[in-house]
């Protein structure tokens, strides 16, 4: 037997988003059967003030058939109100309950639901894949009263005429599958037209935004030419698109029409023959002409079923993702030393690395190849677990502790991280123990200049992770995060490339100070930091080939000197 | 901060004015759309006299029969009202679409030639929610408004005079819904529009919420952040559940308002028949048929009401769009590619931003054909302001800049191309990205460009090759590898004079060292300006500018500089110290 992938399954996910909202659907569908009987008895009604009152010319009958019918109205009308309200709540909050299903688990500690997705797909399982789910809560009940309607439809025709309300009742199921059968196209048609359209937005804002680029390199007539291309194309689909929806929607006419006609013979023959009497007839053909609604409705909350299927399929891929570390369940000391052990690690590039951090200590870690840094990075992070060896955190080995735990008492301090909208001060302290003072870490490392420089000071405002500061800016505020986190050890992957040397030197100072008794880790090549680190490793070919003072090894180390100096 | 000084926006007559010229060239397909439109409305109101015409011949006691022509009309109506409404409303929405297309391409072409000072004084989001929100805003009320409008439009007004045939007096009964219908709108349009543009922005601020945490994951997890970033998604989308709450709210509000009209306007339709059979005006199948006339109105009605919101905003954005694209065209020179390398002057060059003070005074430079100039400086040295004043983008107030030979048409900037550390990855495959600054570029030629920079590699090895999505939602790319991105185009762009401002402060210390190689490599056998704080790039340029104060303190090659033992020589040893 071939074993394939699990396909996940989307069943599971849809029902519990609908069980999870089950009594405003109950109500929503309760309250909208209502709305659409009161709907169908406004034909009804016209037809009984007709027969009784118009034919008869008895005032009394008129004025109490009308206000019946005011009744009517006035009960079709809160119905709607009331069913379209929980019918929204149940729609909104189930996609809002989704969002954050898949959000817990994008961020869940063990990490793998985002592997082999870019952020802009997850957004949109996040958001279109979750509103579509949600839809479904407000679909349901609209078909339920739909189907209602016709029941109520059929009964009144059927206590006309038996034969009237024959036809109708068995006309409209094939009339309702021709009008499926020319919609199923259009369906996929409109939705490749959107997707088109909102990529031609997505371009201009993308052009936008990226303005500056287009001038330096007078890209700017090359760019107009590229969004009239996909302006173009969104016209050529919407035109396609539109076309066919129109011809759709003309030939849903016709058909409705042509039946309307059948009615009308059938029933006039049968008024002339006496067996229906006038009211009856108008209201006969006000019913036919009413029915058209609900068929249509249930034609269009099948469609959103079914794409709330595939939704769905795509949420539960997400939700059942291969997480990336294994969870662990080991514990840490109440106080962590701060002694890093790593043990014949291979991982990726890593050939058998060892390497003893004391607690405490500042350690340069300087990789000649950047694949050897990312590979010992990962597994300390722990966003992989090593493939052979341990990284061992005062005797435990990481991979044995909760992810968060490690990362609690670990943390590594990417050479990309992002910063996160907020203001500078909410990024720095977005890690740091609740009260701490931040003024040590900002000015450790250089970040105070920073928020100096800044129109608001530390509460100006950061945006689009951190791209609107400038390189050297983000690098230095990311660090006074790292910083103001202050975990028992500390590794930072190249910390101070976007800042000029003078302000070089005095962050290796700062560092050096504000981390003087917990364990530090800089994975560098910057001289810099590598003259107060307490020692350097020279990471080569997978493993450690060199150990001792910076100033040492550059005197005597000529691989080392090599890769410091470039 | 000062006001913002927002981009123009067109008045009202000079809005239609606009859709006027976009609609000439279209009058004939939207003369046609129009009379098949009109052409359908008023075949669907046969229907309703024909019907009263089969309840009148059963009510005089005709024979069965009497009904089957009636019928038949019934059908040639609904076939007639099919084709035409079809025709109508495809014509219509092609002629909207139209007519939106060429004008959201000209608000780009215009929003493009901003000068960049123009852009920035109106602050980066107006420009950007007028390209795309104003734009979208247009596109929904041409998809879904104007042809519904124009088509349920005429269905309201020839039923209005279809009532009239059958009797006049129909016309005051139908017309007492009028003034209710009139107060619900304006109570509905006052309070959607705002609350429309709330939905919106919170919408967007759920989707960047969800960017920003998705884009960053691996942060959020280090952090450990998650409790956070989960409470702010939870927020973002609480806002977005409370504005639909208020949005049912309000719709509901609306539509029961108008259910109320309904039923009045359907009360005193059958009292008038009731009276006008009573007096023997009409018979009982013209009063059924204006009965049916008028229940035949509600949908239509309804829904014009409820688009005459879409409408209402849609001419706002109008307004908004044809401000920028009612721009004169920028004639912007083409590109100057692989001509010989020009020298670069300037001389006693001076600039001030905006009347404030002189941030450059007397500045000279003269870089010979084919050599590297490096800037260096302390930061508010005035080394980006100097690149920009040698790259066109603002004109010096004192002084001259040349290139000899001078371009064609003595047009500066289309010589001279600059790349700042701020890189943008233009979303879309990365081919694109490339070709932004080549169009014409073949695979072969990408590839040599990002070879030359040292980009291939990781090129190669994204998971769709040079064909995986970048930039935004796309394949996350790390500073370096961005920064490459931006030698590469420069490569590609091949212009006789570049200007690197701080193009490689964003690495790492290995990474700079990559940018340094790959910046080099760009810059081979061009004139080039660099803006560096790496010390090392300026040691390896042919020349050296050191800038203080808006002043030129020395210049010099790396050598004669050191050798001076001035400013420049004290920079370096702090530099150098521990290297």
């Amino acid at each position: 037997m071939t074993t394939t992938r699990d396909p996940a399954r989307g069943g599971p996910v849809l029902a519990g988003s609908i069980r999870a909202f089950g009594r405003h659907v109950g109500l929503a569908a309760l309250f909208l059967c209502g709305h659409q009987v009161g709907e169908a008895l406004v034909p009804v009604l016209v037809g009984v003030v007709i027969d009784s009152a118009l034919r008869t010319g008895d005032p009394a009958a008129l004025l109490g058939w009308l206000a019946v019918l005011a009744a009517d109205f006035a009960f079709l009308s809160v119905s709607y109100r009331l069913g379209a309200r929980q019918a929204w709540i149940a729609d909104v909050r189930a996609d809002q309950r989704l969002r954050l299903l898949v959000t817990r688990r994008l961020l869940d500690p063990a990490g793998g639901a985002e592997r082999g997705r870019l952020p802009g797909g997850l957004v949109t399982i996040a958001t279109s894949d979750a509103k579509r789910v949600g839809l479904v809560n407000f679909a349901l009940p609209l078909g339920l009263a739909a189907f209602a309607a016709l029941v109520v439809a059929a009964v009144a025709l059927l206590r006309i005429s038996l034969p009237l309300g024959l036809l109708i009742l068995l006309g409209t199921p094939p009339m309702l599958y021709l009008v499926h059968l020319f919609g199923r196209p259009l369906e996929r048609r409109s939705e490749a037209e959107q997707e088109r359209a909102a990529q031609a937005a997505g371009t201009a804002a993308d052009l936008v935004a990226g303005i500056r680029v287009l001038k330096g390199l007078h890209a700017e007539p090359a760019a107009v030419r590229r969004y009239a291309r996909s302006s173009s194309d969104a016209l050529a689909a919407t035109v396609r698109a539109t076309r066919s929806q129109a011809w759709f929607s003309g030939t849903v006419l016709m058909v409705n029409g042509a039946f309307l006609a059948l009615v009308a013979l059938v029933g006039g023959r049968l008024a002339a023959a006496g067996e229906i009497d006038t009211g009856e007839l108008v209201a006969a053909v006000g019913l036919a002409q009413f029915l058209v609604d609900p068929l249509r409705e249930l034609g269009w909350v099948n469609a959103r079923l079914a794409q709330a299927r595939a939704s769905a399929r795509r949420i539960a891929e997400l939700l059942g993702a291969e997480p990336a570390v294994r969870g662990g369940a080991a514990a840490l000391p109440e106080h962590v030393d701060g002694a890093v052990r790593v043990r014949g690690l291979r991982h990726g590039s890593l050939t058998g690395l060892d390497l003893d951090v004391r607690p405490g200590e500042l350690l340069g870690v300087v990789a000649a190849d950047q694949a050897d840094a990312v590979a010992l990075l990962r597994c300390l992070a722990r966003e992989e677990d090593p493939e052979h060896g341990a990284v061992l955190l005062d005797g435990v080995a990481l991979a044995d502790l909760p992810p968060e735990l490690a990362r609690s008492a670990l943390l590594v301090a990417a050479h990309d991280a992002d910063l996160f909208a907020g203001t500078v001060e909410e990024n720095v302290a977005a890690a740091a123990p609740p009260g701490r003072d931040l003024a040590p870490a900002l000015a450790a490392a250089r970040a105070d200049q920073v928020v100096e420089a800044l129109p608001d000071g530390a509460r100006t405002a950061v945006s689009e992770q951190g791209r609107s500061l400038s390189g050297g800016q983000r690098q230095r505020v990311a660090l006074a995060r790292a910083l103001a986190a202050d975990p028992p050890v500390l590794v930072l992957h190249d910390p101070t490339t976007a800042v000029d040397s003078v302000t070089e030197a005095e962050i290796a100072t700062g560092l050096r100070a504000v981390r003087h008794d917990r364990t530090t880790i800089a994975v560098t090549s910057s001289p810099a930091l590598l003259a107060v680190a307490d020692r350097v490793v020279l990471v080569d070919g997978g493993r450690v080939v060199a150990e001792g003072e910076h100033a040492r090894l550059l005197r005597e180390h000529a691989r080392y000197r090599e890769v410091v100096r470039g | 901060m000062s006001a913002r000084a927002l981009l123009p926006v067109a008045t009202p007559a000079r809005t239609l004015q606009v859709l006027r010229e976009l609609l000439r060239p279209r009058r004939t397909r939207a003369a046609v759309a129009f009379a098949a439109l009109v052409g359908g409305a008023a075949a669907g109101l046969l229907t309703a006299p024909l019907l009263g015409l089969i309840i009148d011949l059963v009510a005089s006691g005709a024979g069965p029969d009497a009904v089957t022509w009636p019928a038949v009309g019934l059908v040639a109506v609904a076939v007639a009202q099919g084709l035409l409404a079809a025709l109508g409303v495809a014509q219509t929405a092609q002629v909207g679409e139209e007519m939106l297309a060429q004008l959201r391409e000209r608000l780009v072409d215009r929003a493009l030639g901003l000068p960049l000072e123009r852009i920035e004084a109106a602050g980066a989001g107006d420009l950007g929610s007028r390209v795309t929100e104003d734009v979208a805003q247009i596109g929904e009320a041409v998809r879904e408004g104007v042809p519904a409008l124009a088509r349920y439009g005429l269905v309201i007004v020839l039923t209005f005079v279809g009532l009239a045939v059958l009797d006049w007096r129909f016309l005051p009964a139908a017309a007492t819904a009028v003034p209710i219908q009139v107060l619900t709108t304006r109570w509905y349009l006052r309070r959607a529009t705002p609350l429309y543009a709330e939905q919106r922005i919170a919408a967007g601020a759920q989707q960047q919420q969800l960017l920003d945490t998705t884009t960053g994951l691996a942060t959020v997890r280090a952090f450990r952040l998650t409790d956070r970033h989960t409470e702010q998604v939870r927020d973002r989308s609480q806002r977005v559940v409370d504005l639909a709450l208020r949005v049912v709210g309000l719709q509901n509000g609306f539509f029961g308002r108008l259910n109320l009209a309904e039923l009045v306007g359907l009360s005193a339709v059958l009292t008038t028949g009731f009276l006008l059979v009573g007096s023997g005006a009409v018979s009982i199948g013209t009063a059924s048929a204006a009965a049916i006339y008028f229940i035949g109105l509600f949908n239509p009605v309804n829904a014009v009401l409820f688009l005459l919101q879409a409408v209402q905003a849609a001419a706002a954005s109008l307004t908004r769009i044809v401000g920028v694209a009612d721009l004169p065209a920028h004639d912007e020179p083409d590109p100057v590619r692989a001509l010989r390398p020009a020298r670069v002057r300037a001389e006693g060059v001076a600039f001030a931003y905006g009347g404030g003070p002189e941030v450059l005074s007397g500045v000279d430079l003269d870089v010979p054909p084919g050599t590297r100039l490096a800037v260096v400086g302390p930061s508010g040295a005035g080394k980006t302001t100097l690149a920009k004043l040698v790259a066109g983008v603002h004109r010096p107030d004192r002084g001259g800049i040349r290139l000899d030979p001078p371009p064609p048409d003595d047009a500066l900037r289309a010589a001279v191309a600059l790349v700042t550390q701020e890189v943008h990855v233009f979303a879309g495959p990365l081919a694109d990205d490339l070709r932004m600054a080549r169009p014409d570029a073949t695979e072969e030629q990408l590839r040599t460009a990002l070879a030359r920079v040292g980009a291939l590699e990781w090129a190669d090895a994204l998971p769709d090759g040079l064909r995986t999505p970048v930039g935004s939602g796309g394949h996350p790319l790390t500073a370096v590898q961005a920064q490459q991105l931006a030698l590469a185009r420069l490569v590609l762009a091949d212009p006789p004079v570049a200007i690197l401002d701080e193009a490689t402060a964003e690495a790492g210390s290995a990474g700079a060292r990559t940018l340094e190689a790959a910046a080099r490599q760009a810059l081979a056998g061009r004139t080039a300006l660099v803006v560096a704080h790496r010390l090392t790039q300026a040691a390896d340029a042919d020349a050296v500018l050191l800038l203080d104060g808006g002043k030129v303190v020395e210049s010099g090659t790396h050598p004669e500089l050191l050798a001076a033992g001035g400013p420049y020589a004290a920079l370096w040893a702090a530099w150098a110290d521990g290297r």
